[in-house]
C-alpha cells in the first residue's frame, strides 16, 4: 500500500565501539553534488537530545542535499546506543566522536566538520581541541559555554519538578544534589540518572580554556535579533579573539526547539546553517 | 542480556521511516509494537522506549519502535497521533517482515499514542492486545474540569500556596484569568444533534468527541487491553474522570478483557526508574499471562 521513496534512504547501523556499539544515522551526500565535506551531529543532554531530534533530521538531510554528509551518533548511554545513561562518561563520549571520525575517514576522503548543538557543542570544542586528526571546521548550534552552570540548569529541573508535584524542595535543591554528587551519591533528574563521575566531567569543561583552531561557525538563536548579544557570549568572544580565533556569530530568529512541547521544524535556522555551508558564487 | 538490536528502515506513503528492532535468541510469537506520542521520538522520554524493548526482548518478547512520518529520524510532514494509522500499519509490516515466527502484535502507547492505537487496532487482525498508558482523552471541557477538581481545589487549602501569596510571589491576576477561563469552558454546555446536553460535547466540525471515538474503537477491537494509569497526572486523572462519568465507559473498563494498574505518585511519563521498571514489568506479565 505504500509507494517506494524516491530518494535513497539514510543509513542506519551500529558501529562498533569501547563498550558495545552506538546506534549511528549516516546521510550520504546527495550523487548529483559530489561529497564537499562531511559533518560528525554531536547531540545536546537528555531530554534535549530528544527535542532535538527533528531539526536534526531536517537539517541532516538539507545539508545532504547541498553535497555533504552527514553522521549522526548516539552517544553511549544516549538514544539508540549501548549502555545506561548512568554510565556514561565525558571522556567515553569524546572515545566516541573519536570512532565517528574514523569510521567517516575510511567512508569518504573530504573534510571533516563537527556540528554541536548545546552541551554537544561543548563536547566538540573539547574534542576538536584536543584531537590530532583533521577537523576542518566547527558549527555550533546555540553552545553551552560553561559545564558547571549547564549542570546547576539540569539539577534544577528536579526542584522544579518536585515543586510542582507540591512538594518541599529540601532533598531535591540544588545544593543538596550537588552534596549527594560530591558524597560519590548518583541522583536522578527527570528520569535521568546522573552519576558523580560524569558530573564531575561536565563540571570541568569551560569554552574559554578550548579556543578552536578551527573555522567557527557560531548560531545563537533569539527571540529579538535587534538586541546585543548576552554578555557571556560576547566575552567569551573576545576572549577566544585574543588567542586568535574568530568565531562568526550568527544570530537567528527562532525558537529553544530544545525545550520545545511540540515539534518544532526552526526552518530560519536550517536555512541560515545551509546558507552558510552553500555553494558559494562562482 | 542475550539480544540483537537491529535498525529498520521502511516506507510509508513515499517517506522513510526508521526504526529499531530488539530481537531475543529466541523470539516469542507474540511482538510489542512500541508507538511514540507526544513531542518524543523512539528512544523516549529518558529513553524509556529504549529501555522498555530491551526488557522485553531479554525476556524473550520482539519489540519495534519507529518514528512515525514528521517525527525524529522520519521523513515527511509533523502529523498529529489521529493521522497516524497508515504509519503504524507500515510498522507492523516491517516488524512482521524482520522478526521471524511473529504471529501477533501487541500495541504499547503512551498518552496520544495510546488513543493512536486504539484508533488502528479494530482494523488489522494481526493486533491482539493494547497496553494503554495514560490514554489522551482530551476535550476541553475535560481538561477544565480535571483542573478545577484537582489542581485549583487542592491548591486552595495548600499553605505553600498561601505562603507564597503573603510573600507576594504569587501572580494572582494570571491565576484568576486561568480559573475564570476554566469554568466558563466548564460551564458551556455543549448541544449535540436534538439539542440535547452531552457530557463530553463533540469534536471539530460535528464528528464525534475524542472520548467517543476511542470508545468506539475499543469496541471494535476484540483483543485483550491492559491500561496503566499514573497517580500524578492530570491526562490520567482526565480518563479516570471520564471513566466515572461514563456509564459505557465503567461497563468497557470492567469487561474481561480488561486489567488495570494504577501507579501511585507516578507522573505522566514514568520519569522515575522504580517507575519505568514497574511499567516493565507490568507489561511483560500481562503478555505473559494469556
Amino acid at each position: 500500500m505504500t509507494q517506494p521513496p524516491v530518494l535513497a534512504p539514510a543509513r542506519p547501523f551500529f558501529l562498533d565501539a569501547a563498550p558495545g556499539t552506538r546506534f549511528c544515522l549516516y546521510h550520504a551526500a546527495d550523487v548529483h553534488t559530489g561529497c564537499r565535506g562531511a559533518f560528525i551531529y554531536v547531540h545536546p543532554f537528555a531530554e534535549e537530545m530528544n527535542k532535538s531530534r527533528r531539526v536534526a533530521a531536517c537539517q541532516a538531510r538539507a545539508l545532504a542535499a547541498q553535497g555533504y554528509a552527514v553522521l549522526q551518533i548516539d552517544l553511549f548511554g544516549c538514544g539508540d546506543s549501548s549502555g545506561d545513561f548512568a554510565d556514561a562518561r565525558w571522556e567515553i563520549w569524546k572515545t566516541d566522536l573519536a570512532a565517528a571520525h574514523a569510521w567517516l575517514r575510511r567512508e569518504i576522503a573530504a573534510p571533516i566538520c563537527l556540528w554541536g548543538v548545546r552541551l554537544g557543542a561543548l563536547l566538540a570544542l573539547d574534542f576538536a581541541h584536543e584531537f590530532q586528526g583533521d577537523i576542518q571546521s566547527l558549527l555550533l548550534w546555540q553552545p553551552v559555554l560553561r559545564g558547571d552552570a549547564y549542570l546547576t540548569q539540569f539539577l534544577r529541573i528536579q526542584t522544579a519538578a518536585e515543586m510542582l508535584a507540591g512538594q518541599a524542595p529540601g532533598e531535591s535543591g540544588t545544593h543538596k544534589l550537588r552534596e549527594k554528587l560530591y558524597a560519590g551519591e548518583s541522583v536522578e533528574v527527570a528520569g535521568y540518572r546522573i552519576a558523580p563521575a560524569i558530573a564531575k566531567g561536565i563540571e570541568a569543561v569551560d569554552a574559554a580554556a578550548l579556543v578552536p583552531r578551527q573555522p567557527t561557525h557560531w548560531f545563537e538563536l533569539t527571540q529579538e535579533p535587534q538586541r546585543p548579544l548576552s554578555p557571556a557570549t560576547s566575552r567569551l568572544a573576545s576572549s577566544w579573539a585574543q588567542h586568535g580565533a574568530k568565531p562568526i556569530i550568527t544570530r537567528v530568529q527562532c525558537p529553544p526547539f530544545w525545550l520545545a512541547q511540540e515539534s518544532d521544524d526552526c526552518p530560519e535556522l536550517i536555512t541560515a546553517t545551509s546558507a552558510r555551508f552553500g555553494i558559494p558564487p562562482a | 542480556m542475550n539480544i540483537v538490536e537491529r535498525p529498520l528502515v521502511f516506507s510509508c506513503h513515499g517517506d522513510w521511516s526508521y526504526g529499531i528492532l530488539s530481537l531475543p535468541a529466541a523470539p516469542a510469537a507474540r511482538g510489542v509494537l512500541i508507538v511514540v506520542g507526544g513531542p518524543q521520538y523512539r528512544v523516549g522520554s529518558h529513553r524509556q522506549f529504549t529501555l522498555l524493548a530491551r526488557h522485553l526482548a531479554a525476556q524473550g518478547i520482539p519489540a519495534m519502535r519507529f518514528d512515525y512520518r514528521g517525527m525524529g529520524d522520519s521523513q515527511g510532514n509533523v502529523r498529529d497521533f489521529e493521522e497516524i494509522s497508515d504509519d503504524i500499519r507500515a510498522a507492523v509490516d516491517a516488524f512482521f517482515a524482520e522478526s521471524p515466527g511473529l504471529q501477533e502484535v501487541v500495541i504499547w502507547g503512551l498518552c496520544d499514542a495510546a488513543s493512536a492505537a486504539i484508533f488502528y487496532a479494530a482494523s488489522d487482525s494481526r493486533i491482539c492486545g493494547l497496553v494503554l498508558l495514560n490514554p489522551w482523552v482530551r476535550t476541553e471541557e475535560g481538561i477544565a474540569r480535571a483542573y478545577l477538581k484537582h489542581y485549583y481545589l487542592k491548591r486552595a487549602f495548600d499553605p505553600d500556596l498561601w505562603k507564597k501569596i503573603m510573600q507576594g510571589r504569587f501572580d494572582g491576576r494570571a491565576a484568576w484569568r486561568s480559573l475564570r477561563t476554566m469554568l466558563e469552558t466548564v460551564r458551556r454546555p455543549v448541544k449535540q444533534n436534538g439539542g440535547e446536553i452531552a457530557p463530553w460535547g463533540t469534536g471539530h466540525g460535528g464528528a464525534p468527541a475524542l472520548p467517543e471515538r476511542m470508545h468506539e474503537g475499543l469496541r471494535r477491537f476484540n483483543g485483550k487491553v491492559l491500561l496503566v494509569l499514573s497517580g500524578n497526572d492530570m491526562t490520567a486523572q482526565e480518563f479516570s474522570d471520564l471513566a466515572k462519568t461514563s456509564r459505557k465507559w465503567q461497563k468497557f473498563l470492567r469487561g474481561p478483557n480488561v486489567q488495570q494498574h494504577q501507579l501511585a505518585g507516578a507522573n505522566h511519563t514514568f520519569s522515575q526508574e522504580a517507575w519505568r521498571n514497574q511499567v516493565a514489568q507490568w507489561t511483560t506479565d500481562w503478555i505473559r499471562s494469556w
